[in-house]
């Protein structure tokens, strides 16, 4: 039993892993073809996996109605929300436009879910405001640095703050847009490099654990 | 009369050989010379996978503004015209090709055909026929007709560099876990991990759920195996501490791979009856979908303690800022630099950069696991040392004009 729930994995996670970076260094006809074999398998098992993940969907949120759970009822808008895409997706046959004119699935499509989603996404304007308002207290040296730079470009993007700063620091003959576009170039770059590097070496490493089975968290078994 | 035919006869050749004298300079500077396309010649594209040829020919004083050369290729048939440029531009020294595998020739004109969009019925292996043609006016000249068959290569050379690298990280990698210590090995804190065990010790205390979100990366993404690595050190410590955890998925593969993780975590610590299988559930597959229904579950659930690691992108402001308002200790942590200011700003504590690999490791407290972190560290002193000494090498060769040490370090570090 070991054999088939350790070995065989570890086994088929070092073969593929040294196959999938090898095609990196062969230029052939064969690791290209063999690349897209695995693509075609991830999506066969992706494929066969929502269907498990739309099982679990349902069965918890069953349970939340079954059981009369707090906030069931948006449970039941799960079921709903289920029914109004795919009963339309079956009678278009899948097709949202017919023509020039939009089928039941096309107009749940537009005029719900990328409504929706429209929406969910404008919510985020709403969060910068409050995030922003959050960055700003100044309650350490480094909050206090990163208001600055803030401040400095909020001045240096709005038209009002070029006014502003021309009005009053205008003699200095140093721009506003001059000293952010030297913010952006030099130390955001600078900081953004830092992380860059040290997620492509942590990469590296964790990639090279599973390859050679000392990282075996995600296996779910020792 | 012999006299005047002698002196009329002089006057003539003087005039003609005059005339001739200055007609010679007269023809090199105003009518164009055709090159010589003796040297033409055509060979399979070294590096590529067997579907390029390059035609090469020597360069030379023909190669004036205005005259253009033409490349064509045949199958048997007809022949196509696959390229076309003016004759001052394509050489060798163009190709963006390492030192090491290629020779910058700027006295050679070279160019690379893609065969399989000349010639439909296109196999690897077959013999094509090329020639060159240079037009300038009313003068032109043909190379004769070469033959040449792309194969496919074995290893690409230009990534020489890239692969010298990786064989240098896996020998340090197995000399760190073959020298695994058990005891005794310094591991700089990193508080969002220390934090774990003071945000679990909240949600027990308060009797209210933990959230933790491994975003939305595929399992095949590096990140997101981190977090389950993470996942299974939070769920033993939930399991201990018989917490509530919650675990809403986007993907549904990561979902069955969390579900094995959190319930190993449970068997690990003897607390196997606790363990519910809608621990891990699926939400949705679309970003605003999977955003919208978590946020809705946080501020319903008023969770302790908020995970979000792993993969994100627009969502992460949406989900860490209704974790904010709802007043749950956040730690999060994500590949993503872009989004890593909006977790700054609303969680408690950010994992940056390769703090995120590291967790894994660092809460495992597994001698063999930790002692990869050494590899880390190594490869960014060996980072650090690269970037300080090139820096310095190049500003030397600036100063000192070495365009020689220039290339060779530029193409050291350059990705191919």
């Amino acid at each position: 039993m070991t054999f088939i729930k350790k070995h065989i994995p570890l086994a088929l996670c070092f073969i593929f892993g040294v196959l999938t970076l090898g095609s990196y260094y062969v230029p052939n006809k064969a690791s290209e073809n063999y690349l897209e074999v695995m693509n075609k398998w991830e999506n066969i098992v992706a494929g066969f996996a929502f269907l498990l993940g739309l099982f679990s969907l349902f069965f918890s949120h069953y349970n939340k109605i079954r059981r009369k759970v707090d906030g069931w009822g948006y449970s039941l808008f799960v079921f709903v929300g289920f029914l109004i895409m795919v009963i339309p997706a079956i009678t278009s046959k899948g097709i949202q436009m017919d023509g020039a004119t939009l089928t039941g699935l096309g107009w749940n499509y537009r005029f719900l879910f990328n409504a929706l989603s429209g929406t969910m996404f404008s919510v985020l304007a709403f969060y910068i405001v409050s995030t922003a308002y959050r960055a700003f207290r100044i309650k350490s040296p480094q909050a206090g640095v990163l208001f600055a730079a803030a401040f400095i470009l909020i001045v240096g993007k709005v038209p009002l703050g070029q006014i502003m700063w021309e009005k009053t620091l205008g003699w200095t003959h140093v721009g506003i847009s001059q000293i952010v576009q030297w913010l952006m170039e030099v130390p955001v770059v600078a900081g953004r490099r830092g992380i860059m590097m040290g997620l492509a070496i942590g990469g590296i490493v964790t990639g090279l654990k599973i390859i050679f089975g000392i990282e075996r968290q995600y296996m779910g078994k020792d | 009369m012999l006299k005047t035919r002698l002196n009329l006869s002089f006057f003539t050749v003087l005039f003609a050989a005059s005339a001739v004298s200055a007609a010679v300079p007269a023809s090199t500077k105003n009518i164009p010379t055709a090159p010589d396309l003796s040297g033409f010649a055509a060979a399979d594209m070294p590096y590529d996978k067997g579907e390029a040829v390059l035609v090469s020919w020597p360069a030379g004083p023909a190669d004036v503004p205005g005259a253009v050369y033409q490349v064509y290729a045949s199958s048997g048939a007809a022949w196509l015209k696959a390229e076309e440029f003016p004759a001052e531009k394509k050489f060798a020294a163009d190709f963006e090709l390492p030192f090491w595998a290629w020779s910058h020739d700027k006295a050679k004109h070279a160019v690379q055909l893609e065969l399989p969009q000349l010639f439909s019925d296109f196999k690897t292996g077959m013999e094509y026929s090329f020639k060159v043609k240079y037009v300038n006016g009313k003068v032109t000249a043909e190379s004769a007709p070469v033959k040449a068959a792309p194969k496919a290569d074995l290893f690409n050379l230009a990534r020489l560099n890239n692969l010298v690298l990786l064989l240098v990280i896996i020998v340090v990698f197995f000399w760190t876990v073959s020298h695994a210590k058990r005891k005794g090995l310094f591991i700089r804190r990193i508080a969002g991990l220390d934090a774990i065990d003071e945000a679990i010790g909240r949600a027990t205390e308060m009797g209210r759920p933990i959230f933790y979100s491994t975003g939305i990366g595929a399992m095949s993404s590096v990140p997101t195996i981190a977090s389950t690595s993470i996942l299974a050190e939070v769920a033993k410590k939930v399991a201990q501490y018989d917490t509530q955890l919650k675990v809403p998925h986007f993907d549904p593969i990561v979902m069955t791979v969390c579900k094995e993780v959190v319930k190993q975590a449970y068997m690990e610590m003897e607390r196997l009856d606790s363990y519910r299988d809608d621990i891990n559930f699926f939400v949705s597959q679309d970003q605003f979908s999977y955003a919208a229904s978590v946020d809705g579950m946080i501020h319903r659930e008023k969770p302790a303690a908020c995970f979000f690691i792993g993969h994100f992108m627009a969502e992460s402001l949406l989900l860490a800022e209704v974790g904010a308002t709802t007043g749950a200790i956040q730690i999060a942590g994500t590949e993503q630099e872009s989004q890593l200011p909006f977790f700054f700003t609303s969680c408690d504590y950010t994992l940056i950069g390769e703090e995120l690999y590291a967790a894994g490791a660092y809460l495992s407290k597994e001698p063999m696991l930790q002692s990869t972190l050494k590899v880390q560290d190594f490869g960014k002193a060996f980072v650090m040392v690269s970037v300080i000494t090139g820096s310095a090498l190049v500003m030397l060769a600036t100063w000192l004009k070495w365009p020689l040490v220039l290339k060779v370090i530029s193409h050291i570090f350059k990705a191919y």
